[in-house]
């Protein structure tokens, strides 16, 4: 039965255990052995604590046998074995897949950059196609000489009479 | 590098199987003394060793030394153990498996807790009756405390290798097995006080009625 006092006894103990398993600094040490010199519950709670890890000695160190040893290297080569196996019958197979991801991202870095250019180049074909009815008629154009006069004939609807005329 | 061990591992890393077979035998002893008191089957702790013996040569070509092979090693080993908990406990296998007759009788750690709280008085043992009843502690300990108790008791590990190998700080350490040396106390308590500690062979003569 413990006699220390209940919410320092946790504490005590960890100390104690530490104590005895050589995990306090030289100021601790001496900070625990004079209580222990002044505090007869204590110096029983420490030789029970050292009894009870004593008594684990009962549990003993286990002997392994030379079939355990044995089998474990043959267990452990046989594993290796069959992952270097199973690896080179892989390789094949991981070859063709990395070839097949390399030239489909290629295939697909050369289609987003075919449709990048194609979308953000002007093409001078369509320029030249939506030009076309001016193009035709440009010598007539010129011959008016006044920009403002030809946009306002289009206005009237004249040219879009001649183009209906023409379809 | 002062460990011997790390510069087997190393030459292990560089293809040595003599090496490897050099660390099993150093190794075997220790690693199924501590699972087997940790899962408490020795069948289940061998199985568990060879499977940490091959993540171990598995991991070869990965090695990088550290301060201790055996902190590296017994980590490995708590992770086995810890997998192999999680397994258990999806297949719900009973893996502490109590004797259901022995020295203590059919219910044993029943006895054993009896005994602790003062119900029943304990008597003197023998020395099979002192191992069942040190196991049965022990078993009693979360596998947590019992793993740090292990590594500290058959390992001799310090705090802070005991905290590298189970993923803890120190003080976290120091408060776990404060906890369960604590805990073995108070079940063992009441057997050393009925005499002195069981020598090998010899069977303790009752004192209780003098």
């Amino acid at each position: 039965m413990s006699d220390l006092p209940a919410q320092t006894d946790p504490i005590l103990t960890e100390q104690l255990v530490a104590y005895l398993d050589g995990e306090l600094d030289a100021e601790q040490c001496r900070r625990i052995e004079q209580r222990l010199a002044e505090d007869d519950g204590l110096r029983r709670r420490l030789q029970s604590l050292e009894r009870a890890w004593e008594w684990l000695d009962e549990l003993g160190a286990s002997q392994t046998s030379e079939s355990f040893t044995r089998s474990t290297l043959e267990m452990v080569t046989s594993a290796v074995a069959k992952e270097a196996a199973w690896a080179e019958a892989e390789a094949p197979r991981r070859r063709r897949w990395r070839w097949t991801v390399v030239a489909s991202a290629t295939a697909a870095a050369g289609l987003v950059g075919f449709f990048s250019v194609a979308l953000l180049q002007p093409d001078p074909n369509r320029e030249l196609i939506r030009d076309l009815p001016v193009l035709e008629n440009l010598d007539a154009y010129r011959e008016v000489g006044d920009i403002e006069f030809l946009r306002m004939l289009h206005r009237e609807g004249l040219f879009a009479q001649e183009e209906s005329d023409e379809s | 590098m002062g460990d011997p061990d790390v510069r087997l591992m190393l030459e292990v890393r560089d293809g040595s199987a003599a090496a490897f077979e050099e660390l099993v035998l150093r190794y075997q002893d220790r690693l199924i003394t501590v699972l087997e008191h940790l899962v408490g089957n020795r069948d289940s702790a061998e199985d568990l060793a060879q499977e940490v013996f091959l993540r171990v040569y598995r991991a070869r070509k990965r090695y990088e030394p550290g301060a201790k092979f055996s902190t590296w090693l017994f980590t490995i080993a708590n992770n086995v153990a810890a997998n192999a908990r999680r397994g258990r406990a999806r297949r719900r296998e009973v893996t502490l498996r109590s004797r259901d007759s022995g020295p203590l009788g059919p219910r044993p750690l029943d006895v054993l807790l009896q005994v602790s709280s003062g119900q029943i008085p304990a008597r003197q043992l023998d020395k099979a009756e002192a191992c069942d009843i040190v196991r049965l502690a022990v078993a009693a300990l979360n596998e947590r405390q019992r793993m740090a108790v292990l590594l500290s008791k058959f390992e001799g590990m310090s705090y802070v290798d005991i905290g590298e190998t189970m993923e803890l700080t120190p003080q976290a350490v120091k408060s776990l097995l404060s906890r369960a040396r604590n805990a073995l106390r108070e079940v063992l308590e009441p057997y050393f006080q009925s005499g002195d500690h069981p020598t090998a062979g010899e069977r303790m003569p009752d004192t209780s009625a003098e």
